[in-house]
């Protein structure tokens, strides 16, 4: 009898397998409902092209629209991972020298007026900061990206093309970045401070410095039947607490810019239905140490301060367990271009830290500094917590090795102008790369002369295998130009590292496509996927 | 009266402009310069531009000029821009007006409706259980920060019920009842620590009215307890009561800092620590002089209340 009746139930088994093995078809999206979500701290302006914070491209990027951008639902941003917005097609022409974008056609401005490639050019235009623009920017952040570019064209209203001095694969990345979306010529820019026009999915409805951002469904977006949500606000809450509270309390729907581990877990732990995602940053914690005045001038002084520096406790203590490692570059497998993870673990301060800080001790001795003439050390940092907190455990590593450390805390309107002034010995310092691209980052940080090396560090050697692997097109060719620059720049102790950050958010079951990029931080805000299972 | 309010009004016009020069030379000499607070969200500072948008700010001009430019703006109403809004000062400060007034408004009902009858009864039943319980509630609200019982209460909703009061403001006019939700929370959290102060000035000031001659006679004159109290020694013991809320609701305008961050008011307090961070000048000279200006008008109505409280003090 039981066997009979397993034989009964054996289809009924076999249909229950089926189902449970087939794939689970994946939700239709619903429209409506309005995202409520926190920025980084509160934008000092709505203009993504004069400001260097993720805290202004967050709100604005889903004004806007860029002539391409990178796919948000790819966790890693790359070539590959570029899809069309304003730009229907690209090409590369005249062996790199040449990149042509054919524009969408019916695209209207949210004041109802046309979008050109006039639009295009005047952007870009003000940007790299070309003589003959038509406006200029007061602040330009990003003019260094756009050095390359000799000219822009505008063969016809939905034609682009940016002329090059020299080949460049980068400019791609560069362009697709949340950094660089298209302004409309139209509106002058010292009005986008303020307000927000743009092709984007979502329109400004209201905007109130220090407390929120608001913005609506754009009815007439050029995708069709996007974007799902009617509308997003961006809710000005400083301190993480009340963020956490605000999660938990459904009165925010995601959270967790700028959040750490502890922050990340305490939310889950009040309400562990919310989800937890975590990917890399491409923000690291570095050293600046400053070649241009003694005694930091010394090599064998720049090598003891690296050596001192314990990445693995720094990894235990400051980082609270979230932190990569790595060089120059963001590190493999989030980052695209960082050194293999080999010579990683060989890179100073990534060796046993008893016998890494007697050799300091000794390089320090040879140096000239010993007990009786200790090293005295000023280490600068921003006074905000995240800043203090390694820079304070900073100094107690230097303090192992002998060195007279002390910590000074600058105010964050003194900290930029004193770095370019260089007027400081060493300092801790965060720096966000905004495209996982070594263009992004090799000529802004590291480059002679540029406006935000602000370790005063100059190799020309170092600057032309930059320029040699900016515009080599063979990717495996350029990689290796880029590790061998890496690996230099590891060597001569040019702004150690001390570790890669990671982000922490929190949203709740019923917000999907959520989009977080392991490699980039700026380059996912525009939402238009983005929907509420309600 | 008249004339004494005149010349009240001309000494606070006087305070007012010393306190505008005060602020706006020790803005300039502190460290930094706006230029370089417009260009710290750069996150570098360009020498070439700089010097370029300094002169387009006026601000490589002599302090004395800048002063001039900066009070005939004021004359005409305008409290200059806001560097790192980009905007008119004053269009960041308006919004943000009615918010902590309205913070302020309900903690000081709070702490009033709580702490003046406490204070009272307290003073009538001196050294008995009654009295010993209302001191150690006042000193336990004077001793805990209100910014931490807001947190702690902001947790205690969270974990127990699951609701906080709204992040973003919401008008009465929009919502009545949103709104009193919203505030009620911090103005208690705020209103109990002004209520301990006030409790115990007022009782202080009910021991000494209630040992005056006047008070034995009613009493030896066979008038009921309540109605010496009421008519006798509350009125006469109101004045330092006054003077203490007066300057509590002065304090509660710009001084609400931390509990504003906690419950994520947007008031002035949270503008003003903002501004200073940042070294937004014109923003910081303007809400200095809106507080100094509250500060002034305060202390007049309290001046003012003097008079109406005892006869016996002439307003020349």
């Amino acid at each position: 009898m039981p066997l009979r009746r397993s034989v009964r139930l054996a289809p009924l088994a076999l249909l229950l397998v089926i189902a449970v093995s087939l794939p689970v078809p994946a939700q239709t999206p619903k429209s409506g409902g309005v995202l409520r979500t926190h920025p980084l701290s509160a934008p000092p302006s709505l203009s993504p092209h004069e400001e260097s914070t993720i805290a202004t491209v967050q709100p604005a990027s889903a004004c806007y629209n860029n002539l391409i951008y990178f796919d948000p639902a790819k966790k890693q941003e790359g070539e590959g991972t570029i899809i069309p917005e304003l730009a229907e097609r690209w090409s590369w022409q005249d062996g790199h020298r040449n990149l042509v974008f054919l524009l969408r056609k019916n695209v209207k401005w949210h004041d109802g007026k046309p979008f050109t490639s006039q639009d295009v050019k005047y952007t870009f235009d003000a940007v790299r900061g070309a003589p003959d623009a038509a406006a200029k920017l007061r602040v330009n952040p990003r003019k260094l990206w756009y050095d390359n570019v000799e000219h822009i064209e505008t063969p016809d209203p939905h034609t682009v093309v940016f002329r090059l001095k020299r080949p460049q694969p980068s400019l791609l990345l560069m362009l697709a970045s949340g950094y660089s979306p298209v302004y409309p010529a139209h509106v002058p820019l010292a009005d986008l401070k303020t307000k927000c026009v743009g092709t984007g999915p979502f329109k400004l409805k209201e905007y109130r410095p220090g407390e929120f951002v608001e913005l609506e469904r754009n009815p007439d977006y050029f995708v069709k039947g996007r974007p799902y949500l009617d509308g997003v606000k961006w809710v000005i809450v400083k301190d993480r607490s009340t963020q956490i509270a605000a999660l938990q309390a459904g009165q925010l729907d995601v959270a967790g810019s700028g959040w750490n581990k502890a922050n990340w877990e305490t939310a889950k732990s009040g309400k562990p239905d919310l989800v937890t995602i975590e990917a890399s940053s491409n923000v690291n914690v570095n050293v600046l140490v400053n070649f241009k005045k003694p005694p930091m001038t010394d090599p064998r002084v720049r090598q003891a301060v690296n050596l001192a520096l314990d990445r693995k406790a720094y990894q235990a203590g400051p980082a609270l367990g979230a932190a990569t490692f790595g060089g120059a570059m963001l590190p493999r497998p989030a980052g695209v271009w960082g050194l293999p993870e080999a010579e990683v673990a060989k890179l100073p301060g990534m060796g046993d830290a008893a016998k890494q800080k007697t050799q300091a001790k000794k390089l320090l001795a040879d140096a000239g500094f010993g007990a009786s003439n200790p090293l005295k050390l000023t280490v600068s940092t921003r006074a905000i917590a995240i800043y203090v907190d390694p820079a304070s455990w900073m100094v107690d590593q230097l303090r192992q090795i002998g060195v007279d450390a002390v910590l000074e805390q600058i105010e964050t309107g003194v900290w930029h102008p004193k770095m370019t002034r260089l007027d400081f010995q060493v300092a801790l310092n965060l720096t966000g790369i905004g495209i996982d691209d070594p263009d992004a980052n090799f000529f802004e940080n590291f480059k002679c002369g540029s406006q935000r090396n602000f370790s005063g560090y100059c190799s020309e050697d170092i600057d032309r295998l930059m320029v040699q692997q900016s515009q080599t097109l063979d990717r495996a060719a350029r990689l290796k130009l880029v590790n061998e620059i890496d690996r230099r720049l590891q060597h001569e102790g040019a702004r150690p590292v001390l570790g890669w950050g990671k982000q922490f958010y929190a949203h709740w079951p019923y917000v999907k496509a959520f989009p977080l990029h392991d490699n980039s931080i700026y380059n996912t805000s525009r939402y238009q996927d983005v929907w509420l299972d309600k | 009266m008249r004339g004494y309010v005149a010349k009240r009004l001309l000494i606070a016009l006087v305070t007012l402009v010393g306190m505008s020069m005060v602020i706006f030379s020790l803005m300039r000499l502190a460290p930094g310069n706006i230029v370089d607070v417009i260009f710290e969200s750069a996150g570098y500072v360009d020498q070439a531009d700089k010097r370029l948008l300094e002169r387009e700010l006026g601000v490589d001009r002599p302090i004395p000029v800048q002063y001039a430019r900066w009070i005939g703006e004021l004359l005409q109403g305008d409290l200059g821009k806001s560097y790192r809004y980009d905007m008119r000062a004053w269009t960041i400060i308006k919004p943000r007006l009615p918010v902590t007034l309205e913070l302020a408004g309900l903690a000081l009902l709070f702490s009033i409706v709580l702490g003046v009858p406490a204070g009272v009864v307290s003073a009538a039943r001196q050294n008995r259980p009654i009295d010993y319980v209302l001191r150690v509630l006042s000193l336990a609200g004077l001793s805990m920060p209100s910014f931490w019982l807001g947190m702690v209460i902001i947790l205690l909703f969270v974990r127990s019920l699951g609701w906080m009061p709204s992040v973003t403001y919401v008008s009465p006019f929009e919502d009545l009842r949103a709104n009193l939700w919203q505030f009620v929370v911090p103005a208690l959290a705020v209103g109990y620590r002004s209520s301990a102060l006030i409790m115990r000035i007022t009782r202080s000031a009910m021991l000494e009215v209630m040992r005056e001659d006047y008070i034995r006679t009613a009493r030896a004159k066979g008038v009921w307890t309540r109605l010496i109290m009421r008519r006798h020694a509350l009125r006469n013991a109101m004045l330092p009561v006054v003077t203490v809320i007066g300057l509590e609701f002065a304090f509660l305008i710009g001084g609400l800092v931390v509990t504003e961050q906690v419950f994520n008011i947007n008031g002035i307090g949270k503008l003003f620590v903002d501004a200073t961070a940042r070294g937004d000048f014109n923003l910081i000279q303007g809400l200095v002089l809106l507080i100094a200006t509250i500060f002034v008008l305060v202390n007049l109505v309290v001046d003012l209340l003097y008079g109406w409280l005892d006869p016996r003090i002439r307003l020349r």
